[in-house]
Parts: C-alpha cells; sequence; structure tokens
C-alpha cells in the first residue's frame, strides 16, 4: 500500500492550506494537493490502514484533459448515486484545473477499482466477484471521514456496489459521531470487522447507532471512550452489550460469552392421555363415569339425584358465539350458559348456578338427549385428599333426537367434577362444572369407532373381494387392525393412496389412539 | 363446624375472587412466566395435557419450558366448593376456556380448571 502524496509541492497548495487553516491534523482534510499527474490510475494506490503515520492526507491534482475523459467514462456506469456529484461540489476549478479534495479523490479512485471491473462495451459492472475480491474485502478504506457528507458518500458506494462488504476499517479518521453508519446495519449486513480505533468518539454510547452489526471483531482503542471506563471488565461488558457475538476487541481474544443466543422454547409437551394418579383412583372414577353416562344417555336422567349430594351445584358453559344462538346446535345449551366474562349482574350469576341436587337434576333433565363415546373419554385426576377427588373428564357426544329424525351433531365436552366419597366405596357430586362446545373435524373423525352398544346392532355390510383386498393390504401397511382399518378406508371413500395419506397424517399428529393397533 | 355464610353472598364473592384470579394468573402466564409459581401451593400439582407436574421445582421448571404465551379467555366460571369436601376450607372451583397461542404452534383452544383455595392470599391447590 502506498500511500500517494505530492512530489511536487507548489505555491497554489501552500496558499490553500493557509487560507483554509486547517492545520496539519492527522486524517484531516487537506487543501488540494500538488499538481501530480497520476499516469497510471492503479487502485492499488489506495488506502493504507491503522499505521501509525498520521499525515495520511491525499493530496492530488488531476488535470482537466485527463480527467473529464474519465469522469465520463465513469459517470456512465449505471450508478443511482453518482459520487462524483459530490465531487464536483467539493472541487473547485480554477484557472483551468480541478482542485479536487482528498475525500472525494478517494471516491474517484475507489471507483476506479471498481471501474476495473467495468466492461465499457457492455456497459455493465461485473459485481460478481466484487465479495470475493481480496482488494474490496480485505483492504482498508480509509478516507476523510469526520465529515458527514463524506462519510455518507462511502457509505453510499458500499450499499450500492459492495454491500456484501464483511470489514471495514475506518481508523485514524477524527470520527467523532457515527450517525452516518447506521445504515450498514441493513444495507452492509454481513459486516463483522469494524476499525474504528484513533478516532474522536468520546462515548460508548456512539455505539448505540450500530448496535445492529452483527460484529465479530472491533477495534475500538485509541478513543476517548476507553478512558471511561474504570477497567478492562467494565469497558468489555459495555462493549459486548451491544454486540453480543464480539470474540475479538482490540486485537484480543474475549473469553467465549456466556449465554448468548438462547433459543427461546418453542415446543409444547406431547398431549398425554388419561392421568389417574394410581389405578385404584382409575378403577374408582371408570366406574363412576360408567354407571354416570349410562344413566345420562337413557333418556332418564332421574336417577342420577343418587350421584349428587344434597348441597350439590351444577353450572353450564359455552363458548362465547356471534351466531344467532337459537340457530346453532349449541342453541339448547346456550341460553343457560354461565360465562362470568360476559354476564355482570350478580342476579343474573346466581340464578344460572343450579342449587340443590333436585334443581341440577331437573335441569340436566332437560337438556338433550345425549350419547356419549365412552371409549374416547380422557379423565385427569386434579387432586385428591381423604375427603375431596376432584377430576376431569373430557369427551365427545352425538345429540340424539327423540323423534327418530336424525340430527348428527357432534360435541365435545370438559366436565370437572368435585367428588366426596359415598357409603359404598363409590362417589357423590358436590360440584359439576360443564363446558360444552362443538366438536372439531378432527374429534369427530376419531370418535365413535367402536360400535355403539345398541340392543339390535345392524349387520356387518359385507364387503367385495376387492375391498377385502385392500383392508388386509391397508391393515398390514398401516398396522392397525382390521376394525379401524376398515373404518379409515370407509371414510375416505376405499380411496387407498387417500385413506393412506389420512393415516400417515393422523399418526404423526399423534392422533390416532393405540386400541387402532390392537389385534 | 364454619360459620355458615348466605349461600348467595358466598357465590357473590367466589365470582369476584375468580375474576380476579384470573386476569393475575394469564397475566403471569404471558408476561411474568417465573412469578406464576408464586400461585400456587408447595404440594400443588398441575396437570397439562396428560402431564402430571408437582411441586415447586417442578413446576418452575415446567412453566420455564413452555413457550411464550398469549391467553385469550373467552368464557369463566367459578362455583364454591361444597365444604364437606374441603373441610370447612373456603374452596373456589374456577374454570376457564379460550384460545392460546404458544410461541413457534399455531393457535388452539383450551380448557383449564382451578381449584383455589382462600388464606390469607389466594392459592392453588
Amino acid at each position: 500500500n502506498r500511500k500517494g502524496k505530492g512530489s511536487n509541492k507548489g505555491r497554489s497548495y501552500d496558499r490553500s492550506r493557509r487560507d483554509r487553516q486547517r492545520g496539519s491534523q492527522s486524517g484531516g482534510f487537506g487543501g488540494p494537493g500538488p499538481r501530480s499527474r497520476l499516469e497510471d490510475t492503479d487502485a492499488d494506490v489506495t488506502m493504507s490502514d491503522s499505521s501509525q503515520d498520521n499525515s495520511s492526507q491525499h493530496r492530488l491534482k488531476y488535470d482537466k484533459k485527463w480527467l473529464l475523459p474519465a469522469l465520463q467514462n465513469i459517470c456512465s456506469v449505471p450508478f443511482t448515486f453518482c459520487p462524483f456529484s459530490y465531487f464536483l461540489a467539493q472541487s473547485k476549478y480554477i484557472g483551468g484545473v480541478f482542485y479536487i479534495e482528498s475525500s472525494c479523490c478517494l471516491l474517484f479512485l475507489s471507483q476506479q477499482c471498481m471501474a476495473k471491473r467495468f466492461d465499457g462495451s457492455q456497459q455493465a459492472l461485473d459485481l460478481n466477484n466484487i465479495r470475493t475480491d481480496p482488494d474490496l474485502v480485505s483492504q482498508n478504506i480509509e478516507v476523510v471521514l469526520n465529515r458527514k457528507t463524506n462519510m455518507e458518500a462511502v457509505m453510499k458506494i458500499i450499499e450500492e456496489n459492495i454491500p456484501e462488504l464483511t470489514g471495514l476499517n475506518l481508523s485514524n479518521n477524527r470520527i467523532h459521531k457515527l450517525d452516518e453508519l447506521t445504515n450498514l446495519v441493513t444495507k452492509a449486513p454481513n459486516l463483522k470487522t469494524l476499525n474504528l480505533s484513533h478516532n474522536e468518539l468520546k462515548s460508548d454510547r456512539e455505539l448505540e447507532k450500530v448496535k445492529g452489526l452483527k460484529l465479530v471483531e472491533l477495534w475500538l482503542n485509541r478513543n476517548p471512550l476507553c478512558d471511561l471506563f474504570k477497567d478492562q471488565a467494565s469497558y468489555i461488558s459495555a462493549v459486548r452489550q451491544k454486540f453480543p457475538r464480539l470474540l475479538k476487541l482490540d486485537g484480543h481474544d474475549l473469553p467465549a460469552p456466556i449465554g448468548f443466543d438462547v433459543e427461546t422454547p418453542t415446543i409444547i409437551p406431547p398431549c398425554k392421555g388419561s392421568c389417574f394418579g394410581s389405578d385404584e383412583i382409575k378403577v374408582l372414577i371408570l366406574q363412576f363415569l360408567t354407571q354416570y353416562y349410562s344413566i345420562y344417555d337413557s333418556g332418564d336422567r332421574q336417577p342420577l339425584l343418587d350421584a349428587y349430594h344434597d348441597g350439590a351445584s351444577l353450572s353450564l358453559t359455552t363458548p362465547y358465539s356471534t351466531q344467532n344462538p337459537s340457530r346453532s346446535s349449541l342453541g339448547e345449551y346456550h341460553k343457560d350458559t354461565r360465562n362470568l366474562k360476559r354476564i355482570k349482574d350478580s342476579t343474573v350469576r346466581f340464578r344460572l348456578l343450579k342449587h340443590t341436587r333436585l334443581n341440577v337434576v331437573a335441569f340436566l333433565n332437560e337438556l338433550p338427549k345425549t350419547q356419549h363415546d365412552i371409549a374416547s373419554f380422557n379423565v385427569d385426576v386434579n387432586t385428591f385428599t381423604n375427603t375431596l377427588l376432584s377430576f376431569t373428564v373430557s369427551g365427545v357426544f352425538k345429540e340424539v333426537a327423540v323423534d327418530g329424525k336424525s340430527r348428527e351433531s357432534t360435541m365435545a365436552f370438559s366436565r370437572v367434577f368435585v367428588t366426596v366419597p359415598a357409603g359404598n366405596s363409590g362417589l357423590c357430586i358436590v360440584n359439576d362444572q360443564l363446558f360444552i362446545r362443538m366438536a372439531t373435524t378432527e374429534e369427530i373423525r376419531r370418535a365413535f369407532v367402536a360400535p355403539a352398544p345398541t340392543p339390535s346392532s345392524s349387520p356387518v355390510p359385507t364387503l367385495t373381494a376387492p375391498q377385502q383386498e385392500m383392508l388386509t393390504a391397508f391393515s398390514q401397511k398401516s398396522g392397525m387392525n382390521l376394525e379401524w382399518s376398515q373404518k379409515c378406508l370407509l371414510d375416505n371413500e376405499w380411496d387407498f393412496n387417500k385413506a393412506a395419506q389420512v393415516f400417515t397424517q393422523l399418526k404423526t399428529d399423534g392422533k390416532i389412539p393405540e386400541v387402532a393397533f390392537t389385534k | 363446624t364454619s360459620v355458615t355464610v348466605d349461600f348467595r353472598t358466598h357465590v357473590d364473592q367466589s365470582c369476584r375472587y375468580s375474576e380476579e384470579f384470573v386476569n393475575i394468573y394469564y397475566d403471569c402466564m404471558d408476561k411474568k412466566r417465573r412469578n406464576l409459581t408464586r400461585l400456587y401451593l408447595d404440594k400443588a400439582t398441575l396437570v397439562w395435557n396428560g402431564n402430571a407436574v408437582s411441586g415447586q421445582d417442578a413446576l418452575n421448571e415446567f412453566f420455564e419450558s413452555l413457550p411464550s404465551s398469549e391467553f385469550q379467555l373467552q368464557t369463566l366460571d367459578c362455583q364454591p366448593v361444597h365444604e364437606q369436601a374441603t373441610q370447612g376450607q373456603t374452596t373456589l372451583l374456577v374454570v376457564t376456556g379460550g384460545t392460546v397461542k404458544f410461541e413457534g404452534n399455531k393457535q388452539r383452544f383450551f380448557n383449564q380448571n382451578f381449584l383455589l383455595t382462600l388464606q390469607t392470599e389466594v392459592q392453588l391447590i
């Protein structure tokens, strides 16, 4: 890397220096440089990096004759933003000579670098190799960057020409703020190494402006901000807070960060079946439920009086529906729904709670006739003490029309029973809360697989030979028993492939009960 | 034997307690997951889709491992539990329903129920 320094210092140089009164600050802007003809526009002329040399000024003056054609050539490159508008704005044309500010000059040179890749005949700039081009990726770009416009221009060039930039060296530029770098976060997202050393950054808060960069390596030394920290640990900590992926700071490897990139959980525990807690309780509850529901489904619920405590309570809740209640299948249940989120009047709330077993059973008797799929029941024991056993039952049921017309509404329910021990190793209900909603298509599909116990069972339809064959094959392939295989095939109109797909999906979702596989 | 409280008053109070409780509970569940276990008694058991979890430590772990949630409570019901079951300790049965969206999963329906024992603070069995 060579630094371009004019070899001839002419009078114009000195005068402009005095006029501008910039002094000889490192990295500072200098006046137009000496007359120096660049015979070769070798891009390698650019930029040195974080060396100690303070006089990183580039003062070059281009002869107009040479410059204009060069400009024309480059301005024909299809950039939406032409840095040369800056370039021209900040140049002076004095006595037939363009005096160009060094920063703009360097922009010009950057363009030259890229112009190497410019195919004049195609008017196309081949940027495909830019990403792997060592000149750009590893090269430190050093320009006069404590001026907003210059910095902006550089950023634009990066954004528009080398957005895949991975390393950027901005050291030694008297930079005191990072406002113009903010867009790098989105426009140069691959930036991993940033060198801001030897600058004028006064507070680590400046770093907030580039916090989104996924930096792996950062240089901040020789900035006033470093002196603000009482020790190395707090310095590292403050920096790391902004750049959690940082591995190297000021050239030193950092200890591995703790707990970074913590994954947030997205998996919920798989749904298990009934949870009884113990076998005795399981037996007790299943016995109770079988008895309870055989009465409940029988058409006369009066005998349930024996299941309830004198002081029992019952309430029913249905989900809120925007549908006209009387028209929905849940209509019968909607009118007695007790939902404290919707009903605020305390008298209404009280009325909807059925209290004493007479009221409870009278109410239950008014509800539509049902047929529950006991095989589908899921039971979870909530809690038990020696005086209390509370469990939740969920499952599906069908509404059975009394008048012979089939009313095939399948509903799902969740029911909480709070019971106390009853004399003969039974249970007595003290609280009963019933939640009813429409069943989902999944639930309907899975429901009522086992033939319902009816006094007269309908004859099993005979299968044709091809159906028999399909059934055997399906049973073999799926692993399900014949009964379940037949059901699956029936549901899918004896389309083997369709049934197989449905089966596979349900199986993956864990929706096929174990009983389907028992032969 | 406990003091006989007018049943109507009992019911009214239960409703108010349950409303307050579910607000706290689901707020914790969605926004302050770590505070949730404070609502559970030491010997509390949670059964979640068939998974049984008991004791403060296990509960803590369980709630930490659940993805972040957004609960929409749609139904709420509450009954005072009969004293015969609770040996005089005032207890409420609270039943909720609605939808929930766990991060990384699609929205689902949920039903949940609680047994609350009123001591000095509202707690769960």
